[in-house]
Order: C-alpha cells, then structure tokens, then sequence
C-alpha cells in the first residue's frame, strides 16, 4: 500500500499528522476541562452544575479520544519517542493518568448519588482532575519544545524538579487558563441564565489574561529559548504561526467584549492550536529534543516505524480520522439547543 | 533489577486485571441494552424501556471505569515497558492505533451521546447504544490481535541488528488463528458473566418476592444466554487447549502438570503438582488417557512433558496449573446452574426455589474470577516470554527508579480501591432500590 512513498517520505508525514492530532486534542479538550476548573467557582447550586454537566456530558468522552489515538499513533508510528517521552517523564506521566481517571470518574458519576457531600467531593475531584491534566500537559510539552536532558547515548538526566523551570511553569499556567476561558466561553454559548451571564463576565477578564501569558510564553519561546528560532529562520513562513497565535487572543478580547461569545471561543481554541504547532515546528527534526546538546536529540527519522506499518497506518488515518470528525460534528449537531435552567435530571 | 521486574510486572498485572473486571460486563450489556432500546423503539412497551433503563444504568456506571482504566495500561506501555514498545512498536502500534480510530472513538463519542438523548428520540438513541456495542465487541478484536501477537508472532522478520520486530504481513497478524481462538473465547466469557450477573441480580429480586415484569423477562433472556455460553466454553476451549499446546508446549503441559514426556496421559481429579521435585506429590484418581485425549485428541497421544522441555523456559507451574483447574471448574458449575435455571423456568418454580436463587446471587462473583483465572492462564503461561519466542519479560521493562514504580504501584492501588468500593456502592443501590425499575 503507498508503495511510491519512502519510509523517510512517510516519517514526514506522519511528523505532520503527529502535530495535528495533538492539535485536535489540546483543542476540544480544553473546553471540557474548563468546564472542570470552573464548576466549584460558578455554579451557584445542584441546577447550575447540571446545566454545566450537561454542556460538556454528551462530548467529553469523545473528545478524550483524542488523547488516546494521540498516544496509540505516537506507539504506532514513533515507538522509540513512545517508549522514551513516558519513561523520561515516569511520575508525570502517572500524574496525568491519575488526572484523567478522576476527572472521568467525576464527570461520570457526578449526580449518581443523591447525597450533597458525595456530590461535592466529585465536584472538587473534577476540579482537580482538570486542573492536574491541564497542568501536566502544560508542563510537559513546554518541556519538549525547551528540550529534555538527554545526555550522550540517549541517557536521560533529567530530575523531577528540573522539569518546572520558569519557562515549564507559564507554559503550564497558560494551559490551565487557556482552558478555563474555553470553559467559560463555552458555557455562556450553550447554556441560559444566570450561569451564562456569570461566565461570560468570567471569559471577559481570562481572555486578557490569556492575552498576556500568550505574549510572554511567546516572546520567551522566541528570545529565551535555544534552538527554538532555528527553523523560522530557515524557513520565515513558519512565522504565520506565532502570528496567529498573537492575534488570536488579542480577537478574543475583542469578541468576549462585544459579548460574542462562539467567536470569542473560536478565537480562544485558535490560541491554542497556534501555540502549541508554533512550538511543534521548532523541534522539527527531533521529535525529543535535548537542551544539553542537539545532537542527543531523538529525531523523525530515527525513531518512525517501517515503511509498511507507516503507510498502513497512514491509510487508515486517511479513511477513519475524516469519518470520525464527520460523526463526532454530527453529535454536536444533535444537542445544539441551550441548556435552560428548568431541567431537573440526574445524569 | 530483579525487584525492579518484579514491581513492573506487578504493577501491570494488577492494573490490567483491574481493567478486565469492567470489560466483559461492557461487552455484553451493550448489546443487551442495545437490544432493548430497539425493541422499546419497535413496540413501544414500557416493560422495555424500564428494562433499557435499568441495565443501561448499571451499564453507565461499570462502563466509565472501563474507560478510564483503558487508559492506565495504554500510558503504561511507555511508562514501565518501554524496552518492550520499542522492540514491539511496529507491529503492536498498528493494532492500537486502529483501536482508538475504529473502536474507541465509536464508542466515545456515542456513550456520551445514548446517555442525553431523552426518550423522544428513542431511534437515535437506540441507534448511540448499537453503534458503542459495535465499538466495544471490535476494540476486543484490535486488542487481541496484539495479544496474539504476543503468543503466537506471525507476519514480521527482525531487524538486521536484531532490536526489533518489524511487520511484514499485516493480513498474517490478523488471520494468525491465535487470535481468533482467543477473541471467541473471551467475547463468550464476556456474556456469560453478563448472564450471570443478570440473572444473580433478578434471583435478588424474586428471594424479595418482586417478581416485576422487568425481572423476569431480563431473567429468560439471560439464562438462555448463560446455557449456550456455557456449552460453547467448554466444547470450544477443548480446541483452544489443543492449539495452545501445539504452538507452546511448556504452558500446555504446565495446564495439566504433565511432568514426563508420555502416551495415553491419564488425568487425575486429584493432583498437586511440586515444581521443586518435577513432579506431582499427589496423583488420585486418574482417568485413563484422558489427559492425552485432551490435549491431542486420541487416547494414546504423546504429550511433551515439562522436564523434558528447555528448563530455563518454564512457566510458574503451580499458578498455571491450579488457575486452569479453577476455571475449567467453574466451567462445569456454570453449565449445571444455567441447565437448573432453565428448567426451574419452565417448571414454574423458579420463584419459589430459595436455594436455588441464592446461589444464583452468590454466583456472581464467579465468571469474574473464571476469567482472571484464564488470563493467568494465557499471561503467565508464556512466561519467561512477554513475546513468544522472541523477546524475555526480563528484557522488556524501562529502565526506571524503583521509588519511582513502587509510588505509581501505592498510587494507583489506592485510587482503584477507592474506585471499586464506590462502584459497588453505585450499583448495589442501583439495584436495592431497582432504580429505573418503579
Ligand atoms: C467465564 C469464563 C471462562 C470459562 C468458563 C472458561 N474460560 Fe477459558 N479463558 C477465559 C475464560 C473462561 C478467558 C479469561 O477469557 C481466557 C483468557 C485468554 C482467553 O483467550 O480467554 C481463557 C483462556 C483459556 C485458555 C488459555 C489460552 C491461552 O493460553 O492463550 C485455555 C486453554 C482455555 N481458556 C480453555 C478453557 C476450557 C477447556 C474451558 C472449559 C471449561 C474454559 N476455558 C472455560
Ligand atoms: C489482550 C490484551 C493484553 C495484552 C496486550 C497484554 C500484555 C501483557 C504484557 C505486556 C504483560 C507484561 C509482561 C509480562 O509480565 O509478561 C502482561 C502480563 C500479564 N497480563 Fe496481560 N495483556 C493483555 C490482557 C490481559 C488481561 C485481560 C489480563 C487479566 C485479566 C492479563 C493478565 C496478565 C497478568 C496476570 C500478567 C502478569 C504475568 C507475569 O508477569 O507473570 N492480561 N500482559
Ligand atoms: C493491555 C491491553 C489493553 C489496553 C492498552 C487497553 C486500552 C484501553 C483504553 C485506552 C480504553 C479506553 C477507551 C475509551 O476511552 O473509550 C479501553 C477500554 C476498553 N477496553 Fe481495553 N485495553 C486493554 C485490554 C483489553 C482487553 C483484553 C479487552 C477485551 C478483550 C479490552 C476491551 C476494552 C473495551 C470493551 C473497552 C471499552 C469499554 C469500557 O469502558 O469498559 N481491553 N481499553
């Protein structure tokens, strides 16, 4: 199958779709996870979590997905940066997994049980579920795009604590607000009332401060980062990337304003992809990169599969990957109408 | 090293068991409440959506620790198997990347999306449930193609410095029979659980004289489930046995304790096998051949015992042994309950058979260790190998701290105890109060 493509042909090809799926996830996880980070701060009562649960029930699970082709595709295509990306990062790695379990537990078992207190405690594991997923994530790809210690022959040396360096921490703290906001924005598009109002207040101040941890995670990227210009260089229209990514947030201020709440959103999610793929074309051709010399780097090459399980998968992806946006776009379809606040259901 | 061994496969035994506690039940109720959302669309009898009701929340609840669980031995092999991905990458990539695209996303997206469509869209709510019990009966398939892969590797040559696997056939890894032998007999212990956790859950019902439509209808549909899983178990696991002890002879004969290469095998009901002397301080009660007729299908076939096999490749005998008795047990037991059920049944005295009701309740719990027993059977059988043939568990694990593995092993055992008991809260009120039942 795609006999005429060469597994190094293939190895680029699969890099691209790497960054575009990780893409996809940041992107339509965030809102999920805003949702998460925010219920304990502005649902007032039992009515308004539910109109919360309820505007990220039905997608949530979907959207995790993501996650896992993200993971599966990586094992697939790039073992070695599989095996290596979640051996060098072992406990953040068991962080994030710890994350994701509590915050679908939550989610999933929110108003299972009648009681308040069971009730509040899956709130809060929500809450913190979101906050540690985004966090973590946040952490760890800052970390990719600055390089991991990878010293001479693949050793790592890397500590716990060298991984929330200052760059680590705002690419963390940019996650976790990036996310709040498409939360916020979220919910003003889909529910009514009084919890509408009060995250669109909410989306109104975290859209400037997005704005501004935008612009100096960039400016970092760009000045305080070693290698990270080298690419750009090479090639200048990489710099629509970061373009974008600054104008974005400053859009979303605007609509946010103007009380435009879905292009506000949409302007948000752009933040997010831009960031992220600005830092993903950097690294190109590792896909691990080392801050202690370039050369220790694990790149595209080095690290693809064989030509036929490339070009199997990359069939597949060409198939499946439209068929599933296409239905999960149809699934958004189907609970377009606003979340009032009237209904009264436990999920 | 060797504790670091010992705490990885620890480690992924534990969270791998824990995951396959959630998944048969998912396997099964999804087409079973699939089924009723269709015939509640076709007749609209409420008898049906109750019952939709009810399963479909028992359903939720065991369904979304499925998920999350799924997700723990994705991360883990990159995390403690590291050597083990970059060796098997290649080919076991594929399979888990088709997964995600083909089952997972399925079955995501539409969990989410049958839980809050409401009942005036019944037809595209029946539609969710068929389209996640079509996800998740072929995520079994993807995953267990890896799994075969792992006992039987088929359609790869080796890299030319030998580090690793690399695909050749991807039709191979897919027809290897492994799989199909495998995949068979874990989708029919997955509904036999089912049937017998609905059935364990009705015999609740009728002992409190609730003997609602609801019950006994889920109750006819289960027990005729439970009879034909329960036949078929046996009657197809005698074929697997055979194939198993042809492609890996040391977890065959340790299934049985056969210690000395011999024909016309007997098999012993009574039997404790000692791995310290190669052979079985305790032999009762042998039937004549019976082992060879088994295992080869005649009964005066050889079988290759374990001392004659290379001893560094041996499996633990004992754990294999004694989870393949267990199992095979159980096997019979499942067919002698689910034959009095449905004669209890049609005689009418279903309701008023106490004892039988109770053991039905107390049976639930059966299945679930039959199948863990199975997988140990499988898992541990192929030791030393984590890849047959090809690659030694020893040389798969990532070179990690120990403190690092011993604090992920504390942190997710505690998170998983909180889990179960929470779960089994959930749905034991679930099923006390018959919630969506009145
Ligand atoms: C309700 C559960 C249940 C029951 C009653 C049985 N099995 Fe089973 N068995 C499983 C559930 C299971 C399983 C958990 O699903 C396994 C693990 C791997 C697999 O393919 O299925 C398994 C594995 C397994 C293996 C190991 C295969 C391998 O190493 O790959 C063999 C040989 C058998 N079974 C044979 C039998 C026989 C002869 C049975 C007759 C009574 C039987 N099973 C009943
Ligand atoms: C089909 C998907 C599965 C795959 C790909 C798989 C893969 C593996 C791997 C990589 C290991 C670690 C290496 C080793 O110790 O040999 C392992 C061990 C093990 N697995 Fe599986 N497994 C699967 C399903 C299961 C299930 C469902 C169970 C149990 C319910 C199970 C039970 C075990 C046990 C008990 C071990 C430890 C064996 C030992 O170390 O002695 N496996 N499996
Ligand atoms: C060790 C290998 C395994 C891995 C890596 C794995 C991975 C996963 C993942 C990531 C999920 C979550 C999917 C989602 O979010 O929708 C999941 C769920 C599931 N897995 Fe596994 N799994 C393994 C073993 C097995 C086995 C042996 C089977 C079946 C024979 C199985 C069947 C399922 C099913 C049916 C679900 C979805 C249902 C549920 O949530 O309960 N898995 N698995």
């Amino acid at each position: 199958m795609l006999d005429f493509l060469t597994r190094d042909m293939l190895a680029v090809i699969w890099f691209f779709l790497w960054c575009v799926i990780w893409g996809v996830y940041f992107i339509v996880d965030s809102f999920s996870l805003g949702a998460g980070l925010l219920t304990p701060f502005i649902a007032a009562d039992k009515v308004q979590r539910i109109q919360i649960q309820k505007s990220v029930g039905p997608f949530w699970g979907g959207n995790e997905v993501w996650l896992i082709l993200a993971a599966g595709g990586t094992f697939a295509a790039f073992p070695l940066v599989f095996s290596k990306m979640f051996t060098f990062l072992y406990l953040p790695m068991m962080l994030l997994l710890i994350g994701l379990i509590a915050r679908g537990i939550s989610v999933e078992y929110l108003h299972k049980d009648d009681s308040p207190k069971i009730q509040n405690v899956l709130m809060w594991g929500w809450f913190v579920g979101s906050l540690l997923i985004s966090l973590v994530l946040g952490v760890a790809f800052a970390n990719f795009f600055k390089g991991l210690e990878i010293a001479a022959g693949g050793v790592y040396e890397g500590t716990l604590l060298g991984l929330f360096g200052p760059y680590a921490l705002i690419g963390g703290i940019l996650f976790v607000l990036i996310s709040v906001t498409s939360g916020a924005l979220w919910i003003k598009v889909k529910t009514e009332g009084a919890l509408a109002t009060k995250a669109g207040d909410t989306a109104k101040k975290s859209t400037i401060v997005v704005l501004v941890l935008s612009l100096v995670y960039l400016a970092y990227s760009f000045v305080g980062i070693e290698g990270f210009t080298a690419n750009y260089s090479a090639t200048p229209v990489l710099y629509a990337l970061p373009a974008i990514a600054v104008i974005a947030p400053i859009l979303a201020v605007v609509f946010a304003k103007q009380e435009k709440a879905f292009m506000a959103f949409c302007c948000n999610l752009g933040t997010i992809l831009f960031i992220v793929e600005s830092g993903l074309v950097s690294i190109y051709p590792n896909m691990l990169k080392s801050s202690v010399a370039l050369e220790y780097g694990i790149d595209v090459f080095e690290a693809a599969s064989s030509q036929m399980t490339l070009s199997i998968m990359l069939g597949g992806a060409l198939v499946f990957v439209p068929i599933v946006i296409l239905y999960q776009l149809w699934v958004y379809t189907l609970f377009k109408e606003k979340i009032k606040e009237t209904e009264q259901v436990d999920y | 090293m060797v504790e670091l061994l010992l705490l990885s496969r620890l480690q992924f035994a534990l969270t791998v068991a824990f995951h396959f506690l959630f998944v048969p039940l998912t396997l099964g109720l999804a087409l079973l409440v699939a089924g009723m959302e269709t015939v509640y669309y076709k007749n609209k009898d409420e008898t049906w959506r109750k019952m939709a009701d009810f399963w479909g929340r028992i359903f939720k609840i065991n369904f979304a620790i499925g998920l999350v669980t799924g997700l723990a031995m994705t991360f883990q092999f990159g995390t403690n198997w590291g050597a083990y991905s970059e060796f098997m990458g290649d080919v076991f990539g594929p399979p888990l990347a088709v997964e995600a695209l083909l089952a997972f996303f399925l079955e995501g997206t539409f969990f989410g999306a049958w839980i809050f469509l409401d009942r005036n869209r019944q037809k595209l709510k029946a539609f969710s449930m068929w389209m996640v019990a079509l996800g998740t009966n072929i995520s079994a398939l993807w995953i267990i193609t890896a799994n075969g892969f792992m006992q039987n590797p088929v359609g790869y040559e080796m890299a030319v410095d030998g580090s690793k696997v690399i695909m050749t056939d991807f039709i191979a890894l897919l027809t290897n029979s492994y799989v199909w032998y495998m995949l068979v007999h874990t989708l029919l212990s997955a509904y036999l659980l089912t049937a017998f956790l609905i059935m364990g859950i009705c015999a609740y019902h009728f002992l409190k004289k609730n003997n609602n439509e609801v019950f006994r209808k889920s109750f006819s549909i289960a027990v005729i489930v439970a009879l034909v899983t329960a036949v078929m178990l046996p009657v197809l696991g005698h074929g697997y046995a055979q194939y198993v002890v042809e492609i890996q002879p040391a977890k065959g004969a340790a299934m049985d304790a056969v210690w000395e290469t011999g024909s016309s095998v007997p098999m012993y009901l009574i039997q404790v096998p000692d791995a310290s002397t190669g052979s079985n301080s305790i032999e009762l009660l042998g039937i004549p051949g019976f082992a060879s007729f088994l295992y080869t299908g005649s009964f005066s076939g050889t079988i290759t015992g374990l001392n004659q096999l290379p001893q560094d490749e041996l499996p633990p005998v004992g754990m294999v042994f004694w989870s393949f008795k267990l199992m095979t047990m159980l096997g019979f037991l499942f067919i002698a309950e689910a034959l009095a059920g449905l004669y209890l049944q049609k005689s009418g005295k279903l309701y008023m058979s106490d004892k039988y009701l109770k053991l039905l309740m107390w049976s639930i719990p059966l299945p679930y260790i039959a199948i863990t027993a199975g997988w140990i059977v499988a898992e541990v059988g192929r030791q030393p190998w984590i890849v047959y043939g090809l690659l030694k568990t020893a040389n798969g694990i990532s070179s990690v701290p120990i403190s690092d593995v011993l604090v992920s092993i504390l942190l997710i055992s505690g998170f998983y105890l909180a889990l179960i008991v929470f779960e089994i809260y959930l749905i034991k009120k679930t099923v006390v109060n018959a919630i969506g039942v009145e």
